[in-house]
């Protein structure tokens, strides 16, 4: 029997930026605290996802109205729940020399903790910069998905405490489904500017869709997300052409100087 | 949270915390840099898209140590069996098992987490360049180790072996710092592994030129490194001009410390290419040649690096990159 793939569908439009899913994930899984930091933008102290956290809540303030909104001034909030995508091809996986990142029997993307070597290839591998080095600790980390509570058949800790439901956990063949009928149901509202980032491999060729993928109100970069992301991978056997090339242009090289006149024949 | 006061057996509660409340410079260091202004293109605060390079200063050291290690490997094998050339041959044997030692031990000093160096060797991963080169180092370190120990008598295998060996070591780096996902890097891919390739070629000329060499060695040093100098120019030129089509890509390679160690580097290749052209013949001035190709050498390795990190701090680069890529 195999288990079906699970991962996370957030609706960013419900998200209410409580940031109880960031507090239920260091929670559970027992991660320290980033300190005493105010960044002056926003309401966002946290900035990003980080080695030390798993979850991070954007706040973006925009002087603009959502369509379908009627405010005395033009503005509009808009808030999203950012996490590990969990790509079908992951870049921090194929990118990993040890195999400490693993694809688990849900089909999400884990980190081996006592396999990971700290090499740091991960970090620059993946396209959303998700994962991260911890400098105190030496190896990098990143949202499991819960596996720990998956293996129980409990949801993560962040969807469990989403008090809107914005981060929907479950089969991913299911998330779809209810991710097209909101997305039908905002534009039938005159939200048309809501659209699904990263639900398939036809939407984001670059990674073949995401296991934890968004229904965002705006731009992808407006929530730091990038527009195109591909798993580096793809390209590589072109680099590694050329560099047979090169190969072979080096070895001519130290021929030709080895054999060469005012060199010493045999 | 004190790790003290609490059990932990979570997911993350492997981990070890060395101050419960590191002070928040040290964890968020990037807001800082961001400009209070209005900006006109989207993105979010300003703040970075994707993660800046971990790797430390051992890191760009290997790779020119790696490059100088791949390039006497392949010299090495080329001088087989050459009289008169055998103690530039023995040099070379010397240098590429120095360099697969050194090589590895740098490698090691940047992991966060030294003691599980040997998984590296774990797993063979086609799709990760960084495992390619680690079986391949190690696989030419053994290989130099026996070449240098069998010197002049080196078989078939030993020979052929570290000459391959040291072309993979001398150019994976080049695809490995393509193959990610930092924009700079990633829009260089191809001209990288060919870059790696010919400055490795021009380093070891570099440090063979440095050392006591006769007529005939000088001569043969001499042609293999001009072949790598100008490899390693005209890649530098490449890349300048591919810099070109996304301003962003092209500010990021000139802005900051990449941006001066990139010049440094051009200024040294050149002027060690120069005083090689000067029309007199001194050991000096082979030897200064020599340094400076080395100087520059190593300041390019560095260059990418930092290049690299200001790539990934300005959101704008990926973006405007993606965007430009998605026109196309
Ligand atoms: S988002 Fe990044 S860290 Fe997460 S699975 Fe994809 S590549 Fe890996
Ligand atoms: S840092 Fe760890 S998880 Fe990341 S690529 Fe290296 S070994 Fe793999």
């Amino acid at each position: 029997m195999t288990t079906p793939a699970t991962g996370f569908f957030t609706d960013t439009s419900v998200c209410i930026g409580c940031k109880a899913c960031e507090v239920a994930c260091k929670q559970w899984n027992q991660l320290p605290a980033d300190g005493d930091f105010f960044s002056g933008r926003s309401y966002d102290n946290t900035i990003h996802l980080e080695a030390t956290t798993w979850r991070h809540v954007a706040f973006i303030e925009r002087q603009q109205r959502l369509s379908g909104q009627s405010t005395s001034r033009p503005f509009s909030w808009l808030l999203m729940s950012d996490v590990c995508k969990h790509c079908e091809r992951a870049g921090c996986l194929e990118a990993c020399p040890t195999g400490a990142i693993v694809r688990t029997e849900f089909d999400t993307v884990y980190v081996q903790p006592d396999v990971c070597n700290g090499c740091g290839y991960c970090v620059v591998c993946c396209p959303f910069g998700v994962i991260n080095r911890r400098e105190d600790d030496g190896r990098a980390w990143k949202c499991t998905l819960c596996y720990d509570r998956q293996k129980e058949g409990i949801e993560p800790a962040c969807a469990k405490t989403c008090p809107t439901d914005s981060i929907t956990f479950g089969k991913l063949d299911d998330l779809k489904e209810i991710a097209l009928a909101r997305l039908q149901e905002l534009h039938r509202r005159g939200v048309t500017e809501a659209w699904l980032y990263g639900m398939g491999g036809r939407d984001q060729p670059g990674t073949e869709g995401l296991h934890a993928f968004f229904l965002l109100l705006d731009r992808p970069e407006a929530y730091n997300l990038p527009p195109d992301p591909y798993v580096p991978t793809k390209g590589v056997a072109g680099a590694w052409g050329v560099m047979a090339l090169a190969a072979a242009g080096m070895a001519a090289a130290a021929l030709a100087a080895a054999h060469g006149r005012g060199g010493d024949r045999k | 949270m004190s790790p003290e006061l609490a059990l932990q057996i979570g997911e993350g509660a492997a981990q070890q915390v060395k101050r419960p409340e590191p002070d928040a410079g040290g964890i968020v260091p990037l807001w800082r840099q961001v400009p209070s202004q209005h900006r006109t293109d989207q993105n979010y605060y300003g703040l970075a898209l994707i993660k800046e390079p971990v790797w430390i200063w051992s890191v760009p050291a290997y790779f020119y140590v790696g490059g100088v290690a791949g390039g006497s490997a392949m010299l090495a094998a080329a001088l087989h069996g050459k009289k008169r050339l055998r103690r530039l041959a023995a040099w070379c044997r010397l240098l590429a098992f120095a360099g697969t030692t050194v090589g590895p031990a740098l490698l090691t000093y940047d992991l966060g987490k030294m003691s599980r160096f040997l998984n590296m060797l774990r797993v063979l991963r086609p799709s990760s360049p960084m495992s390619v080169g680690s079986w391949s180092l190690a696989g030419t370190g053994m290989m130099a180790t026996l070449s240098l120990l069998q010197g002049d008598r080196s078989g078939v295998v030993t020979r052929y072996g570290t000459a391959l060996g040291g072309l993979l070591v001398a150019g994976y780096t080049g695809v490995l710092l393509g193959n990610t996902a930092n924009p700079l890097w990633r829009e260089r891919r191809l001209l990288l592994p060919m870059l790696f390739m010919s400055s490795a070629a021009a380093s070891t000329a570099g440090v063979l030129q440095m050392m006591p060499l006769d007529k005939r060695e000088e001569k043969v040093v001499q042609r293999f490194g001009m072949v790598g100098k100008a490899g390693e120019a005209a890649c530098m030129v490449a890349m300048q001009r591919s810099d070109a089509a996304v301003p962003e890509v092209g500010a990021a390679a000139r802005e900051g410390k990449g941006g001066v160690l990139w010049t440094a580097a051009k200024a040294a290749l050149v002027s060690g290419i120069l005083v090689e052209l000067l029309p007199v013949r001194s050991p000096l001035k082979r030897k200064v040649s020599g340094a400076l190709t080395t100087i520059g050498a190593i300041c390019l390795r560095f260059a990418l690096l930092e290049a690299g990190k200001t790539a990934a701090r300005e959101p704008q680069t990926t973006i405007n990159l993606q965007r430009s890529r998605m026109r196309r």
